[in-house]
């Protein structure tokens, strides 16, 4: 079976800096993999040039086997990848059922763009189940700016679901939560893996090790070694780079 | 006309008249290009500050304060009025997000302001200073008017200075680290807020300045700054907005275009010549000749 | 289930609609007084106020600053006025205002979409200067005169027709024009691709990733506003028999985004509000002293500082309540959609 996204010597530099250098992994359909390296070790570079927001300089990107590599971040979309960011990346001046219906609205032919609003039924249905799922539903007109970071780090993720991919990249959705919030995110996240397969960015530590089928660590640009998180954990390499002063 | 009356007679005083229009717009460019640079913020309203230069010159100079003490009278008394207007109009809007589009906006409203306030104190005529430096002088069989020679020089003194003080002294070096990074500019015991203010003054004591310095050749009215400032725009974007250096060589280039293509095209073809060339550089190369000064 | 872009655009639509009736009432006022100037002063406003919706809907909506609308509304006017001139048709002249400002927008959009925010307003700037000055320096197109001499003529729409020479005929044709104008684009609004419109405006960069292309978004709300701006400039010539570079001069530009902010940035009504209110001003200030700029200026000003959301952002509240207590929206949103309006642009939003 064909990974649903793979990844193939992908590399970029800036100036002089390999920022990325000769990375590939493979993320299995309905899994959860996560990415996991120093500050600094490339893992946001990485999600740039899978999403498309930065063009690879060699390599290749290939999402269900078809070559994606430097597409525009909206072909990638339609591709079904979805993506967050490390800071919350939302429309502040929009409500938050706007800010999901948006979202959705993809689901939609095309037939639709120019037709009013409330033809499009699927992406209501959509939003609708969304503000559910993610118990938004009795903020749904509150505008985004005014939401609690926790709320909003919550609906980044239901924004990137409700266009329904097929792979999303979270880029440390626990970012900034409290103790309760990520637990509470982990348990999220866990439960996304029936409809589609995760590329996770994370720090803390106990998390990955909890969650991930398979943690691919990185260290200055390259990967340092991948595998399920107990071989990595016991990875003399990753052990020296990255658990040596944890 | 043989080729040497015509390099002599025609083409040899366009040159030199136009040096002297090219640094008179340097001069009104690299206020504008300074509070770009540093404050990020477009100031619609530099022409009219040009333009209450200019007023103020010829007011005082009317009263009896002569020519060479308004060189440094009128700049300094428009330091506190940049101040001001920095104050109530820049300040407020400077922390929204659509800064540039309010900024542009609030100080394309002080420009209406202004304009008329100058017509209700001064009338709509023009008028026009007398020469303070009187006759010509015979340089290579060109004959030039004293007066320009004396902006041609004076101009580049005054583009020197403002340089040496960006980039060489600590106020300069306080000034760009304000506008390279705020926050850190502070935890480094920059006062952000008085830099600020500050610089937009000095923005607008260039123009008010080049005001003093202009009014003589250019006459004074009401409107003077809103013809000029489009000038100093497009110099201001070929030349790469903040960029000092930009500034002085886009202000000269434009400026020889224009008089040569008026000398050899026809002068009503000069402006959308220029403009043109402004977009083109948007177009192919927004960030101008050269980069910006202060961000990164 | 509405939301509350689809609310807010609800009142607008009231106000439009309050709008439309002062209208007709002035309309009636001036056949029974047999008035012309009013009715004449009143068609140049709307006039001018299909230039400002044009430019709001690139600031309120798309989110960038046009600083030369007036170059689409100029092309609508001497491309009206050259083809009234030849043949003396209402509905050749719309169109070919229509097409002529269509292909100027694409070309235009396709030069100014390639930079964005303070870059975008000056090349917008530059462009209109560039074909001002070209317009100003042909003598096929009357040099800095313009051209005068275009005929009255009779719009016929089938066994009806009207005189662009009767103040309150014409008048009512405009007001038909600019409104079928605002309810094009308000409808267009909200519809998904007005959507994609508003959140560019509230995070551009976030957009290619939720799957819409930015560009091409950006680059049809150009198109758009070019064609608004363009069909509201070929009436002009019908209005006053002459068209002068003046149209395409900053000045015109200028106009039109005060009487944006004035009546309220992203409301399209308040565009046409703002408009009139411009004119209004001018008028009134103008019968008693001729430097009407310092208190347009002013009033200008202060709305940018203190009113962000000009005329529009105090009358729209009240009337978003009313609709919202006669249309129960399911959930607990009572004044919600309301205050926000006035709130965001208040608040520093981090980026």
């Amino acid at each position: 079976m064909t990974p649903v996204l793979d990844i193939r010597d992908l590399g970029v530099s800036f100036g002089g800096l390999k920022a990325v250098d000769q990375v590939s992994f493979q993320a299995q359909r309905h899994r959860i993999t996560t990415v996991i390296g120093p500050n600094g070790a490339g893992k946001s570079t990485l999600f740039n040039l899978i999403s498309g927001a930065l063009r690879p300089h060699r390599g290749q990107v290939l999402i269900d086997g078809v070559d994606m590599t430097g597409a525009a971040p909206e072909r990638t979309k339609a591709a079904g990848l979805s993506r967050s960011f490390q800071i919350t990346s939302l429309f502040s001046e929009l409500t938050v059922a706007e800010n999901l219906r948006l979202a959705a609205q993809v689901l939609e032919p095309v037939g639709r763009t120019l037709l009013p609003i409330s033809r499009s039924t699927r992406a209501l249905a959509k939003t609708g189940q969304m503000l559910d799922r993610f118990q938004l539903a009795h903020k749904r007109d509150d505008l985004v700016g005014n939401l609690s970071h926790g709320d909003q780090r919550r609906l980044e993720i239901a924004v990137c679901l409700a266009s329904e991919p097929k792979i999303l990249l979270l880029d440390e959705p626990t970012q900034g939560m409290s103790h309760g919030d990520t637990a509470a995110t982990a348990e999220l996240v866990r439960g996304l893996t029936d409809d589609v397969t995760v590329l996770l960015i994370e720090h803390d530590i106990g998390l990955v090790m909890s969650l991930s089928d398979h943690v691919v660590v990185m260290h200055q640009g390259r990967k340092l070694a991948e595998g399920s998180p107990d071989v990595v954990r016991a990875d003399p390499a990753v052990q020296a780079a990255y658990f040596g002063h944890a | 006309m043989t080729p040497v009356d015509y390099l002599q007679f025609v083409l040899a005083p366009q040159v030199v008249n136009g040096l002297a229009l090219g640094i008179a717009v340097v001069l009104v460019a690299l206020g504008l290009t300074i509070i770009f640079g540093m404050l990020d913020v477009i100031n619609m309203s530099h022409g009219e500050f040009y333009a209450i230069g200019a007023y103020a010159a010829l007011a005082l100079g009317a009263a009896g304060v002569g020519f060479w003490f308004l060189l440094i009278l009128v700049p300094v008394l428009m330091v506190p009025l940049g101040m001001v207007a920095e104050r109530l109009l820049i300040r407020p809007v400077f922390d929204t997000k659509d800064r540039h589009v309010t900024t542009l906006l609030v100080t394309f409203g002080l420009g209406l302001i202004v304009e008329d306030v100058l017509k209700i104190i001064f009338g709509a005529n023009t008028q026009r200073p007398p020469t303070p430096i009187p006759g010509a002088t015979e340089i290579l069989g060109i004959i030039l008017p004293n007066y320009r020679i004396f902006l041609i020089l004076v101009g580049v003194a005054i583009v020197l200075g403002v340089a040496y003080v960006v980039y060489k002294t600590r106020l300069g070096a306080m000034v760009r680290a304000a506008a390279f990074d705020r926050n850190m500019a502070a935890s480094l015991g920059v006062p952000v807020s008085l830099v600020y203010a500050g610089t937009f003054a000095f923005g607008v004591s260039l123009a008010g300045l080049a005001g003093v310095l202009l009014a003589p050749i250019y006459s004074v009215f009401p409107t003077m700054g809103r013809d000029f400032i489009l000038l100093a725009f497009t110099v201001v974007i070929v030349g790469g907005m903040g960029s000092i250096w930009g500034a002085v060589v886009a202000g000269l280039l434009l400026t020889q275009v224009q008089a040569l293509a008026s000398l050899i095209i026809s002068p009503v073809w000069t402006d959308p010549i220029v403009f043109g060339t402004m977009v083109a550089f948007l177009v192919f190369r927004p960030q101008g000749l050269f980069g910006r000064l202060g961000h990164a | 289930m509405h939301d509350r872009l689809t609310q807010s655009m609800r009142a607008s639509h009231l106000l439009a609609l309050l709008f439309v009736l002062a209208s007709l009432a002035l309309a009636a006022m001036g056949t029974a007084t047999d008035d012309t100037f009013y009715l004449r002063l009143g068609t140049e406003a709307l006039i001018f106020a299909g230039l400002a919706l044009s430019v709001d809907l690139l600031l309120g909506y798309s989110g960038v600053l046009s600083l030369g609308q007036a170059l689409y509304f100029g092309i609508g006017a001497y491309v009206s006025a050259l083809t009234l001139m030849k043949v003396p048709s209402f509905w050749l002249a719309m169109a070919a205002a229509f097409t002529a400002s269509l292909l100027a927008a694409i070309i235009g959009g396709l030069i100014a979409n390639r930079v964005r925010g303070v870059y975008f307003a000056l090349i917008t700037f530059g462009l209109a200067q560039v074909l001002a000055k070209v317009v100003y320096n042909t003598r096929e197109l009357g040099s800095s005169d313009g051209m005068i001499g275009i005929p009255v003529i009779e719009i016929a729409f089938g066994p009806f027709s009207v005189s662009t020479g009767s103040p309150v005929g014409f008048f009512l044709i405009v007001l038909v024009v600019i409104m079928a104008l605002y309810a094009l684009t308000a409808y267009l609004l909200d519809t998904p691709f007005g959507r994609v419109l508003t959140a560019l405006k509230s995070n551009e960069r976030r957009v290619p990733f939720l799957g819409y292309s930015a560009w091409r978004a950006r680059m049809a709300a150009y198109v758009l506003a070019g064609v608004v701006a363009g069909l509201s400039g070929a009436l002009y010539p019908m209005l006053r028999g002459f068209v002068s570079p003046e149209l395409m001069f900053f000045a015109t530009s200028g106009n039109a985004v005060i009487s944006v902010v004035l009546g309220g940035v992203g409301t399209l009504a308040g565009a046409i509000y703002g408009s009139v209110l411009l004119v209004i001003l001018k008028s009134i200030i103008g019968s008693w002293t001729e430097h009407h700029l310092i208190v347009i200026g002013l009033i200008f000003m202060l709305c940018v500082l203190f009113l962000p959301k000009g005329l529009a952002g105090v009358l729209r509240p009240p009337v978003e309540a009313w609709l919202s207590r006669h249309r129960r929206i399911p959930g607990p949103v009572p004044d919600a959609p309301v205050l926000p309006a006035i709130a965001v642009d208040t608040k520093a939003a981090p980026q």
